[in-house]
């Protein structure tokens, strides 16, 4: 079996590679400057890729290496532009496509993968003929491989669609899936002021702060990459304590593999009760600092 | 002047969907189906660029005989024109793709409006399937739209930057959750929309096979243990907790 990969960031692009080297060969592409960082990790060769990344351009470098090189797979990491990407390069090979898979088996012409499905409320393990994949980021560790990579520098196709400005995101370099206790605030926080008052918690558990996606998104109170669920950060910490959010399907999906979960939310009947180890029904302004209280004794 | 196509999809609510407790399978009969999520955000958003540009909106589904609920739904936002297009099985999106794509090539499109990834299979595929399929500029996850004569200019939300691009009639454009709030349409409307005619058609063609191995529930072996009794709960966390952080 011969893959190649694609991610915009190298972490990502990493995981893929050690997970498929155990299956075979792997090819991987990420952007230039940050090639050197994937050069470790097993793969065969690191396409550099050069020039402004779309999901068209990407797409054509991805569909024409494949028919050149020979590939049997493509895998792209599930970010934003990577569904994109792959939801593209699927089109224009016309092959099929599973996405968001946590699991591949290669076998005879069809492959068998398991991905997350139903808003991430069950796992689908299907047989296809697909040859394209988008793969859930934070499935596997990445591992180092004894050698390293050969770099090939590919300039990108000028894209269709033009960037008028770039805005970097502020990021804090919080990592959650290290975290081994974490403090979710939801929407029931109400505004971003009253984090504050939920702050002592944090502290009191020496945790890290994360919450839905509402809260990291809409109204922007946190970083994005604090956002827990399907859609954010995979979590698995020791204890992850859901302050005010209601736990719809895809938040679970995210912090299913906590070992502990607390909640503390006012409506009894909310569905984050179900996901829940302990849970308090009140008023989290009126939980929180006497938790804090009872830790401190 | 505008003309919009906008892909919308349904699903069952997945707020009412259990799995069985012995097989974990997901029941999913006697579940309603609802317009999914990103659908509704994109029927929203066409309809908010016909109200500020003028034009039209068409909906279009790849789904079943049970659609025009669905459809009627988009109407009462305010899409004026629907088609339905039944031969919808699920669980492939190569074929989504080109039975949602032939039918846009026979509508007027200047923007086709789409979800970036549906709330039920996650998948987040169409935006890019469909661009490809009209070879057309994708505009993918847009937390805004704005129209400057035949420009479409977009503010992109990445992951570690946002980014405002541009491109020319046609284009696709996938937006997120963040782009609106979805109306709640009065009676009046739903009324109306009741009454107005939708068109169905039967999809001409088929995919290849997907084989479905199982479609099970991860097994939830949570305590649930729930205070009513806020002290009660308080002193049983804080002992958790002092546990843990040894
Ligand atoms: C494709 C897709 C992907 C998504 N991805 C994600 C994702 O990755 N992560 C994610 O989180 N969501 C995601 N969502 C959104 C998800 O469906 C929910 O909308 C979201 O998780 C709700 O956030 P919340 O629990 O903070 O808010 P709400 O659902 O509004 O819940 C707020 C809760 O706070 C409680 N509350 C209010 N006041 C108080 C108080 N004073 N004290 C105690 N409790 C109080 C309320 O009872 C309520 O239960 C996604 C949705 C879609 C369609
Ligand atoms: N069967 C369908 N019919 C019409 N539109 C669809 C269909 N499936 C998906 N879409 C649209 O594509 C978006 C993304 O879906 P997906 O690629 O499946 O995550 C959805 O939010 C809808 O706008």
């Amino acid at each position: 079996m011969k893959a190649l990969v694609f991610s915009e960031f190298p972490e990502t692009a990493a995981q893929m590679v050690t997970y498929l080297r155990k299956l075979g060969e792997a090819d991987a592409a990420t952007l230039s400057s940050k090639a050197d960082a994937l050069k470790e990790y097993g793969a065969g060769k690191v396409y550099a890729l050069n020039g402004q990344m779309q999901s068209d351009n990407v797409s054509a470098f991805l569909a024409e290496t494949y028919k050149s090189g020979g590939y049997d797979y493509i895998f792209v990491a599930s970010t934003i532009l990577g569904r994109e990407v792959a939801g593209a390069v699927s089109q224009s090979l016309d092959v099929d496509i599973t996405s968001e898979i946590v699991e591949f088996q290669p076998g005879q012409g069809n492959v068998h993968t398991k991905r997350n499905f139903l808003g991430g409320k069950t796992v689908l393990e299907e047989e296809s003929e697909s040859r394209v994949f988008t793969f859930a980021p934070g499935i596997v560790d990445a591992e180092k491989a004894g050698s390293a990579s050969e770099v090939a520098s590919v300039e990108l196709k000028p894209s269709a669609v033009t960037v008028a400005s770039v805005e970097e995101k502020q990021t804090s370099g919080v990592n959650l899936e290290k975290a081994k206790i974490i403090v979710s605030i939801g929407r029931g926080v109400g505004k971003k002021e009253n984090i504050a008052q939920v702050e002592p918690l944090v502290k009191a558990v020496n945790g890290e702060l994360a919450g839905s996606r509402p809260v990291c998104l809409d109204y922007q109170w946190l970083s994005d990459e604090r956002q827990v669920g399907i859609s954010g950060k995979k979590v698995r910490p020791n204890v992850y304590i859901a302050v005010g959010i209601s736990g719809q399907i895809q938040h679970i999906a995210g912090m299913r593999g906590s070992k502990i979960v607390v909640a503390l939310n006012k409506d009894k009947t909310a569905p984050i009760f179900d996901e829940s180890d302990y849970g308090i029904v009140g008023d989290l302004f009126q939980i929180v600092p006497k938790l804090v209280q009872a830790l401190g004794a | 002047m505008v003309d919009i196509v906008v892909l919308i999809k349904q699903m069952p609510d997945l707020e009412q969907v259990k799995p069985d407790p012995t097989t974990g399978e997901p029941q999913l009969k006697n579940v309603p189906l609802k317009l999914e999520n990103l659908s509704e955000n994109s029927v929203e958003e066409a309809v908010r660029l016909k109200e500020k540009y003028g034009g039209k909106v068409t909906a279009v589904i790849f789904g079943n005989e049970q659609s025009s609920a669905i459809m009627k739904k988009a109407y009462a936002m305010g899409a004026d024109e629907g088609y339905i297009i039944t031969g919808f099985k699920g669980n492939n999106p190569s074929l989504t793709a080109k039975v949602l794509g032939e039918k846009i090539k026979a509508l007027k499109h200047d923007i086709v409006i789409l979800g970036n990834q549906s709330a039920d299979s996650i998948s987040g595929l169409l935006g890019g399937k469909i661009a490809s399929y009209l070879g057309i500029p994708l505009l993918g996850n847009a937390n805004s739209i704005e129209v400057d004569g035949s420009t479409v200019k977009v503010k992109r939300a990445l992951e570690e930057n946002n980014q405002v691009i541009q491109a020319n009639f046609p284009v696709v454009v996938s937006v997120t959750q963040e782009i609106n709030e979805p109306r709640l349409p009065p009676v009046m409307q739903i009324m109306q929309a009741g009454r107005k005619p939708i068109n169905t058609e039967a999809a001409t063609i088929t995919g290849r096979e997907v084989r479905i191995i199982s479609n099970k529930a991860p097994k939830s072996e949570r305590k649930k243990i729930i205070f009513e009794d806020v002290d009660k709960g308080i002193a049983e966390v804080a002992k958790v907790l002092k546990e843990e952080m040894r």
